[in-house]
């Protein structure tokens, strides 16, 4: 069984200000199960100017107390594939779990674009873009239990689902804390 | 935030450094030509190595030959 989730939220910040802090999420005081964050590939294309980065992260403790009996799971290491093209103001994170898959998968995809430019002009559109204070953010969650017993399987996909949405309500607090820095900082500079 | 080796902690902070300032001061504003390399270069070596010490090169490599990953692997040059 897989189990899907989605949604989509508004956020109050302009578009390069949020991926600015999608780099720099973490620390965060929201992410303490966050151990370590490293850039273990990044590119260029030099044609499109798409950035491509791939991401290694370590998490703690993944699984509640009735799984802990049942698998040795301790820390997880998660990667991150995304790209960004700043042209299109188009920001894309795809992350999957990398140990434990043979217990669960959890694949989260998330999109930051800009608000469609109401104006005609493609020059003034992006000056628009650019300054637009709102981010548009799309979550699109897959999780999927690789055990083959089947009143495991549906518990764990319930409990993958539960922390899915803990975690994410717990992931745009530390993402608004970053912007709230970054703007803080931007505004020191700039006065 | 600390890397996944503590040997390669000042090398990521020192590219994270480079990498936030290219990243708000020039990639953002339309100028996508690579910077921060030659730091980028030492701390990939750093991270790579300790990857490999910890098994997980395999894993890493694995997961790119699948969905959702194998997608974005496009042919675009090494910054």
């Amino acid at each position: 069984m897989v189990q899907f989730l989605s949604l989509k939220t508004q956020i109050h910040h302009s578009w390069p200000n949020v991926t600015q802090a999608v780099w720099q999420k973490y620390p965060n005081p929201f992410a303490s199960h966050v151990l370590s964050s490293d850039v273990i590939d990044r590119n260029v294309n030099p044609i499109t100017g798409v950035m491509t980065t791939t991401r290694l992260f370590l998490k703690k403790g993944v699984m509640p107390k009735w799984g802990r009996s049942l698998f040795n799971v301790r820390d997880a290491f998660i990667m991150e594939q995304s790209t960004v093209d700043p042209r299109d103001c188009t920001m894309v994170t795809v992350t999957r779990n990398l140990s434990h898959t043979k217990i669960m998968v959890v694949e989260e995809t998330q999109t930051y674009t800009t608000t469609t430019p109401q104006t005609a002009s493609a020059a003034s559109a992006a000056a628009q873009t650019l300054l637009a204070p709102i981010t548009q953010l799309r979550t699109d969650v897959r999780i999927i239990s690789n055990t083959g017993w089947a009143p495991i399987k549906s518990r764990i996909e319930g409990f993958g689902l539960t922390r899915f949405k803990d975690n994410t309500i717990r992931s745009s607090q530390g993402l608004l804390h970053v912007l709230e820095n970054l703007t803080h900082a931007q505004r020191s500079e700039t006065a | 935030m600390t890397s996944i080796s503590p040997e390669c902690n000042e090398l990521k902070k020192q590219y994270d450094d480079c990498f936030n300032k290219w990243y708000a001061n020039k990639f953002l504003q339309g100028d996508t030509s690579p910077a921060c390399e030659q730091i980028f270069t030492l701390y990939r070596a750093c991270i790579w190595k300790a990857i490999k010490e910890k098994n997980l090169d395999q894993l890493i490599s694995d997961a790119r030959k699948e969905k959702p990953f194998n997608a974005a692997n496009d042919t675009s040059s090494n910054t």
